[in-house]
């Protein structure tokens, strides 16, 4: 009978532990666990099989909790890159009521550009017309350098919070290999309590920073790698990353292998910011780089088939360039420029023509409307680029959102395994696929309703 | 109103509520924190439009394929949400599965150890 007595205390005492833990992050409710008593036989009769408390086991589901740490990974990678192309967004947002050129304005800048080729038509010889070219295709290459200067910016930004998340990563797994090893040592065959929780916290944290997967080792022990499998630990023993600049930007390096593209796909923020440094990012630069080069290269090469008005035709030793000309795409935005200063030298007129004449300052206004950019004409690439941005950044807020609300589910599930009784747990469960169902029903019927509204809606309309 | 005029327009008409995109978004915010007695009250919601004689209004179908056209991200989300659920509950249903398998088929060592997870094999909650 003692021995029962002595059983309930020691599980009010788990029970206690769990009240007092109630607020501590991290801290996972643990159960008394039970042993069989042997029994007592006394002249063959055998009484007395009760039992003995043995100790405590947290409520925990490893599984449930790396499903959970994945979606994390996933969520906060696109949470991180969504960030980084609100920032490129942002830059390229006209700017609305100011006078001021920004990036955002590349669009209007393109049309007034070509606009003012057009007023020199008019009047070829006017001073203040071509004065006017030379200050639109300022600010046209002003915006286009200033916008390829601030991508690159943010890049470099990138690159550090990239350097600042892989400093991060090596001291939690410097932490989760510790942890193992006193794991592995006090609770081999068992749950670890609170030292377990605290894994478990480092885990978490580890997997908002970069994508892992875990492998459960021998006396409960933990290994984890890489999304792409790259070991980070080994039970008692953590390898660290290391970094190097390579083309410009800094790679992260395991065991001298240089991972970094694995780690840009992998999850967590380190995949979000290497996926925005090394592809989100670029591909914009791209995009302006091959704007700048082909508005320039087409732009100097139609003025310099035209006759200035000094009577001058441009030739290969002295050509007459109205912007600075690009020998490859890649860097052209960043360094696009005004390099013609006498506004003199703007070639309105046609080879071997009158500088009254006004038939090549035509064929330079028409430049907006032919496919010089990529098949595309200016305008139209430049808004087809801001088109795209948006899109992307559509896609992963809708990314975004999906993973928030899946880790979202899994924590309300996890705290019903982790905080509550077992018929909790149950009805948590019934929940779930209740939710599940009801939220099924909705999509079906709401699919329905839209895809009828939108054929019953153009058919109305077309009628 | 005038005949031709589309209702969302017409001053005084009485327009579908709730707006479908606010009906999406709801959906999606109410499936991922699980509420279930939200969702089900939008399941009888969305049969009640699906039935609705409004719908046979030809300004009323106008005005519900310009919702419609205005929901269809928010709709590719829910469908998101959703996927995210189901992959998330087949997840738990594996864990739970498991765990009853493991109770349920295990031997039983010779000093059993009666952890209170055994008391759940058997009150019929698996």
């Amino acid at each position: 009978m003692s021995g029962a007595l002595d059983a309930d205390q020691a599980a009010l005492n788990v029970v206690a532990n769990n009240v007092a833990n109630a607020n501590t992050s991290g801290y996972t409710e643990e159960t008394p666990d039970w042993q069989q008593n042997a029994a007592i036989t006394v002249n063959g009769v055998s009484t007395g099989d009760g039992v003995s408390e043995t100790g405590a086991t947290s409520q925990r589901d490893r599984v449930l909790e790396e499903r959970l740490d994945q979606q994390q990974q996933l969520a906060s990678s696109s949470s991180t890159r969504l960030a980084a192309l609100q920032d490129v967004q942002a830059l390229f947002t006209p700017d609305s009521g100011s006078s001021s050129s920004t990036a955002g304005d590349i669009g209007s800048d393109i049309t007034k550009f070509f606009d003012s080729f057009s007023s020199l038509e008019a009047n070829p010889t006017n001073d203040a017309l071509r004065q006017d070219v030379l200050s639109t295709a300022s600010t046209l290459s002003g915006d286009i350098s200033n916008a390829a200067a601030s991508l690159n910016s943010q890049r470099a930004a990138l690159d550090q919070e990239a350097t600042g998340v892989a400093t991060q990563v090596n001291s939690l797994t410097s932490a989760l290999a510790q942890l193992n090893q006193q794991i592995q040592s006090t609770s081999p065959d068992g749950d670890a309590g609170t030292l377990e929780d605290q894994r478990q916290q480092d885990l978490s944290q580890l997997s908002q920073l970069i994508g892992i997967n875990q492998v459960t080792t021998e006396n409960n022990g933990l290994s984890i790698t890489t999304t792409s499998g790259q070991t980070l630990v080994s039970e008692g023993q953590s390898n660290q990353l290391t970094t190097g600049t390579v083309n410009g930007v800094t790679d992260i390096f395991l065991g001298g292998a240089d991972i970094t593209s694995q780690l840009a796909s992998g999850g967590g923020q380190l995949g979000g910011y290497l996926t925005a440094r090394d592809t989100d990012i670029p591909n914009a630069l791209s995009s302006l780089d091959q704007l700048a080069y082909d508005i320039s290269t087409s732009v100097n090469a139609q003025n310099n088939s035209g006759t200035d008005l000094n009577g001058t035709t441009g030739t290969v030793a002295n050509p007459l360039y109205i912007f600075n000309e690009p020998t490859q795409v890649s860097g052209s935005a960043a360094g696009m420029s005004v390099v013609m200063t006498d506004p003199d030298q703007i070639a309105a007129a046609g080879a071997g023509d009158g500088t009254g004449d006004n038939s090549n300052a035509t064929a330079l206004a028409g430049l907006a409307s032919q496919t010089i950019v990529s098949g595309q004409t200016p305008a139209n690439f430049y808004s087809n680029f801001v088109t795209e941005l948006g899109a992307t950044i559509s896609g992963v807020q809708s990314e975004n959102t999906a993973q928030n609300a899946s880790v979202t589910q899994l924590q309300t599930q996890n705290n019903a395994l982790s905080s509550v009784n077992l018929n909790d747990e149950a009805s948590a469960m019934t929940t779930f696929e209740r939710s599940y169902q009801a939220a099924s029903q909705v999509f079906t019927m709401l699919n329905t309703i839209m895809a009828s509204a939108l054929n019953l809606g153009e058919q109305t309309t077309v009628s | 109103m005038k005949k031709g005029t589309p209702m969302m327009f017409a001053a005084g008409a009485q327009p579908l509520t709730p707006e479908l995109r606010e009906l999406v978004g709801e959906a999606t915010r109410s499936l991922a924190r699980l509420d279930a007695d939200r969702l089900e009250e939008l399941a009888v919601s969305c049969r009640a439009l699906n039935r609705s004689p409004l719908l046979f209004d030809p300004q009323k179908r106008m005005e519900l394929a310009h919702q419609a056209h205005e929901a269809a991200g928010d709709m590719a989300v829910f469908a998101r949400v959703l996927e995210a659920t189901r992959t998330n509950l087949k997840v738990i249903k594996r864990l739970r599965e498991m765990r009853s398998g493991r109770l349920e088929y295990r031997e039983q060592p010779e000093t059993a150890k009666c952890a209170l997870v055994l008391i759940e094999g058997g009150n019929g909650n698996d």
